[in-house]
Order: structure tokens, then sequence, then C-alpha cells
């Protein structure tokens, strides 16, 4: 099979990592955000062998509607097939690998090579060149020189993603019992959710694994970092998460969801009354729907990132990837999710209200930024980059008795999700193939 | 769609030069900081929007080509959420605007016409913002600009601003002023 991505060798781990990452101490070190060495690993043993966040299907609903985007480094098109599947392609022509698709959404019946004329279908099948005859003369055969297939491709309650590698798990599997709790957001109503229209790019000097800690587990810096924002928008501090009675931090596979059961907490943040009455309104029906536990998330003070670099938080009802451009470099891609089944004036104020708070001009997002890109820049130093750095939260909070899916942790003020994050960023770098990636979760790997 | 010059109505050079010397007074008071001020020159319907910007090809284009009221955005504001926006830079923890991050607005490019009713002004024109924080952070943003400028009495409100960039992707992690 032609198309199909050749599978690249795999080089050497690099030593020492574990003086820059233990996270059986609750320690890590500021050059695993600033080293280029570690980047090329990344990219290697991270971004072309994790499952990635590519599209959400409402996107391309129809037959050859696409988006392009990218999956680590390597540009995609994501496009929707004949069959009803979706298919992702390298966006690169398989001549001399110019790009096919330049732009970021659209329909077409297919891309033509602007370089010489290389033709392909919905497909990705080579149909036709410019001067086609010179290739007949030379026994070229159109068959093996389609555009390139990634290995995988699933979904998941409309959530797009694929993975370059063909020995990684099921998409199910390394989901796992976060999927359960993505359901709070991506599955709370009949139809499902859909993207509004468009996506907001914004580049960050910072390193990607910074920014997405901060949605697999960080809501501790919610109440200091964005105190002026929240008081900007609901005029008084944000809520004390500490004084909530029960809140999690659950992980598994280095994702991780922490969250309260406040049901509106976050949604409360956008300073719009007519979502936090609809949250209620429609809280009865997700309790029938997924169980009073998770109907008490649907807008809670949450927030989750499947690793290595798709977060969420729900109730804002953003939606982001942390696109690696560098060691320092980011390109943060941001969406906004609703359920298909709310009504317009709902999905407008969520539209509104998202960018209000959470994008580059949103008042939350607006102090986040610089906390990212400092952390990134103070690893410059070569001193200051092997320093230990605390993330040692709640080392001894693991809950063994309880019914809930994952590795569950007792409340969000903790960095146990931090450090699971962490912990399989360093086993993948550590390990050769999928195989060798050791199984750290102790929890129930399904909801009872 | 520019309209063209036939269709529009120019107003005269004084009057040019009065709404230039609103707009620029406009841009020195974001300039200072004077976020109170600058707020109060907005007229109570105000619709300031900056839509995101898709990189689309010709034959697939939106609403408004690069561009779709329903579609995500940087600004969609009415008066409530401007005063939402100034209020965070007014509060002592808004941690990263202390040090003050230093502005410099220009406006270009200008052409004023007379509107569809009587003490109504389009304004065309580009900008550039300058940013700067910290010791070596620089960040630019350029862009045109249509606002529908009102007269209030002997002065005038901005009724209408929409901003358009360039780039699909912006070029820095935020964008904290106005344009």
């Amino acid at each position: 099979m032609g198309n199909i991505i050749k599978t690249l060798d795999v080089t050497d781990s690099l030593t020492g990592l574990k003086d820059v990452c233990d996270l059986e101490n609750g320690r890590i070190a500021g050059k695993i955000f600033y080293d280029q060495a570690i980047y090329e690993q990344e990219l290697e043993k991270v971004f072309a062998r994790c499952w990635l966040f590519v599209a959400h299907e409402s996107q391309i609903p129809n037959t050859g509607d696409y988006i392009t985007t990218t999956m680590g480094e390597d540009e995609v098109i994501v496009i929707r097939q004949k069959s009803g599947g979706i298919k992702v392609f390298l966006n690169a022509c398989p001549h001399r690998g110019n790009k096919v698709c330049f732009a970021e959404s659209g329909s077409t019946r297919g891309f033509i090579c602007n370089y010489h004329g290389w033709s392909f279908n919905v497909e990705g099948n080579l149909v036709g060149q410019h001067e086609s005859g010179v290739y007949e003369d030379s026994n070229f055969d159109k068959s093996k020189w389609g555009l390139k297939e990634v290995a995988k491709v699933d979904s998941y309650k409309g959530l797009v993603f694929a993975t370059f590698d063909p020995e990684a798990p099921t998409l199910k599997e390394y989901l796992g019992p976060i999927a359960w709790y993505m359901d709070a957001l991506f599955d709370n109503q009949e139809g499902g959710t859909e993207f509004v229209g468009g996506c907001i790019r914004s580049t960050y000097e910072c390193n990607w694994k910074i920014a997405a800690e901060n949605f697999v587990g960080d809501i501790l810096h919610a109440g200091w970092t964005h105190d002026s924002a929240a008081r900007a928008m609901l005029g008084g501090a944000v809520a004390k998460v500490s004084d909530f009675e029960e809140s999690y931090s659950v992980n598994w596979n280095g994702h991780g969801y922490e969250f309260a059961l406040d049901t509106v907490g976050n949604v409360a943040v956008l300073g719009e009354s007519a979502l936090n009455k609809y949250l209620h309104t429609i809280k009865p029906s997700v309790a029938e729907r997924l169980g009073d536990f998770r109907s008490n998330m649907i807008g809670s003070v949450s927030s989750c990132t499947i690793f290595p670099n798709f977060s969420f938080l729900p109730g804002q009802n953003t939606v982001r990837v942390w696109q690696p451009r560098g060691p320092n470099k980011m390109e943060l891609f941001t969406w906004v999710v609703v359920n298909k089944s709310a009504p317009e004036e709902v999905k407008e104020k969520w539209r509104k209200g998202a960018m209000m708070t959470f994008s580059p001009t949103g008042v939350f997002e607006m102090d986040d930024g610089e906390n990212w890109e400092y952390c990134t820049k103070t690893a410059k130093g070569r001193v200051t980059a092997q320093q230990d750095l605390f993330v040692g939260l709640g080392m001894d909070s693991l809950l063994t008795e309880t019914p809930l899916p994952g590795n569950v942790y007792e409340g969000q003020l903790n960095e146990a999700n931090s450090r699971a994050f962490y912990q399989y960023w360093y086993d993948m770098l550590n390990s050769r193939s999928w195989s060798e990636v050791p199984n750290r979760n102790v929890g129930k790997p399904e909801a009872e | 769609m520019t309209a063209l010059y036939d269709e529009l109505r120019p107003v005269s050079a004084e009057q040019h030069y009065r709404i230039t010397h609103f707009l620029n007074y406009e841009y020195r008071l974001l300039d200072d900081e004077r976020f109170d001020d600058w707020l109060a020159l907005m007229h109570e319907d105000i619709h300031y929007w900056m839509p995101g910007i898709e990189n689309r090809r010709r034959e697939n284009l939106l609403e408004h080509g690069f561009y779709a009221a329903d579609h995500m955005a940087f600004f969609d504001d009415r008066l409530r959420d401007l005063g939402r926006r100034v209020a965070r830079f007014q509060q002592p923890s808004a941690w990263a605007e202390n040090p003050a991050t230093r502005n410099v607005h220009q406006l270009t490019n200008v052409e004023v016409y007379y509107g569809e009713t009587d003490g109504e002004f389009i304004v065309y024109s580009t900008f550039q913002s300058v940013r700067s924080r910290g010791l070596d952070e620089e960040y630019v943003i350029y862009g045109r600009r249509q606002d529908l400028i009102v007269a209030d009495g002997d002065r005038f409100k901005i009724k209408k601003r929409l901003i358009l960039i360039p780039n699909a992707t912006l070029t820095c992690k935020n964008i904290n002023t106005f344009l």
C-alpha cells in the first residue's frame, strides 16, 4: 500500500531525563520547556505516535468537506468521504512535497498541486497530472502515489482523532475511562455537539506542555491568576475552590480531568444568566441520560486535557489544541462547542461568551499568556533550567475505595493530574514502541 | 465591499479634519490608558466587531468573504462587553498589566463620507497598533477599519466599528488593547 505513511526508524531516547522529570519526588525542571533535543524527541515519540485531535465531525458534514490542521508540526487534511467516513492525509504532494491544500476549510471534489498539476480525488487517489503522457512513458504506477494517509482515524462523540502510528492502541483504549467524564460536555443531550464556525488561531512564545498542563489539572491558578477577570465579569472574586465539599482530579494515560460538582461554576464566569438557566433547564434530562453524578459536571468548575495537546473547559465551552511549533513556541487553535439541540440564542451567547473569556481577547486568558511564556523563557538560563520545580501537591490523595472510574484523587487543588501528565510524557519519551510504555493506571478502567 | 467613488459623498475638508482629529484623540486616550474617557466615546448602541479571518479558497467564501457574522470573533461587543474589558484593565489584580503595556496606536488612510442619515459619517481607515511589554517584547497589529461615527452635539460618538486584520493567525498571544 503505497499510500500509507511509511513508519520511521525509532531514535534512541535521551539520557538524563530523570534529572528534569522526577515525578515520584514531585519534581520537574524548566529544561523540559526549552530544550531543542527534547522537543525533537517529542515530535517523534509523542506527536508521531499518540492520538491527536484533528476535527469535530460537525465541521465537515458532507462529502468533500475538509479542514486542514497539524498533527505535531505535520500538516494534514481532514476530509469527509462519500462513505460517510473521514480520512486524514498528509497535506503534501508525493511528487516534490508541496502543500496541496492552502485553505483552512472548505468543500471540494479534490486537490490539485500547484507545482506540477498532480491531482487527487476526495479518497486521496492520484487521478491525473499535467503532461500525464510522460509518466506513462516511465511506467509510472499511479495507484502507488496517492496522498499519504495516516495510520488510524477514529472519533469519540463527534471528536475526530488520528494517529500516525499503526501500533497505537485503539482510541477507546487510549482515552480509557476519561471518555466517561468527557460525556458531561460532549454527550449531555440527544444529538450531541457541534462547533461554532471558524477557528481563532494565536501565537504564544511558550512550550505547549505548560498550557496543556494548565488544563489537565491546574485549577489552583484560577483564583489567583484570574482575579481581575472574575471581578470584571462577575463583580467579585472567583469561587473559592477549597470551599467545595466534593471535587476530584482523575487521570488515565496522561489525560486528566479535574472537576467540582457545582453544575454552573464555569459557565457563570461568562456573565450570561441565560446560559446558567439553560444548564439548569437541561440538567434533569442529563441526569436521566448520564446519571446524577455527571449531571453536576455540565458546566461546573472543571477542565480537561487529553494527552498530549487537546483541552477543553466545560461551561465556558472552549475547545483548544496547543500546537507545538518549537520548544518555546506554540500556536493555539480555539473553537467553541455547543449542543446541537440548544436554542440559537443560547449558541450565540456561548460564541460570544467564550470569546469574551477564553480567547486571545478573553479577559481570563489575558492573564494566562504571560505566565506561560515566562515559565518557558526563564528556562533559557542554563542554570535556571536545571533547578527543581515543585509539582508535589496531593502526593497521598489517591482514592482507592471510590466507585468512580480512572485514577481518582481527592480534590481539585491537587497536582496529581499534572504529575500523571508529565509521567506519561516521560514514559513516551523513554519508550521505543507502544509495547514499552509502562501501564501506571491503578484505578477502574470502566464506570460501574 | 468597497463602494465606487461616484456612490460616496465625501465630507468637506473641515469636517474631515474634525473627524480625523476625533479619531486621533480616541487613540491617544488608549495610549494614555484613559479607558473610562475612551468608553465615554462609544454610542450606547455600539457594535464593536473584529471577526476572525479565515483563509478560504475563492470558491468557498463566507457571507462576507473571509469572515461571517455567526463565526468566531476577536471582538463582537456591545457597550456592556466593552465595559467589562475596561473593568479588567482597572483591577489592581490584572497581573499582566503591571508593569504596564506601552502602546502606540496610529491611524492613516482616513476617508470620511456622509452616512445615510444626517449626522452620520462613514470612516474608512487603516491602523497600526504597536505594543511593548517588559524589556523587549513587541507586538504589531495592522488592519483596516470601517467606523460609523455619529454627531453628538458638537462632538462625536462611535456607533459601529469593524476591524479587519489580514492575518488568519494572530501573530501574538493576545490583544490587550482596543484597535
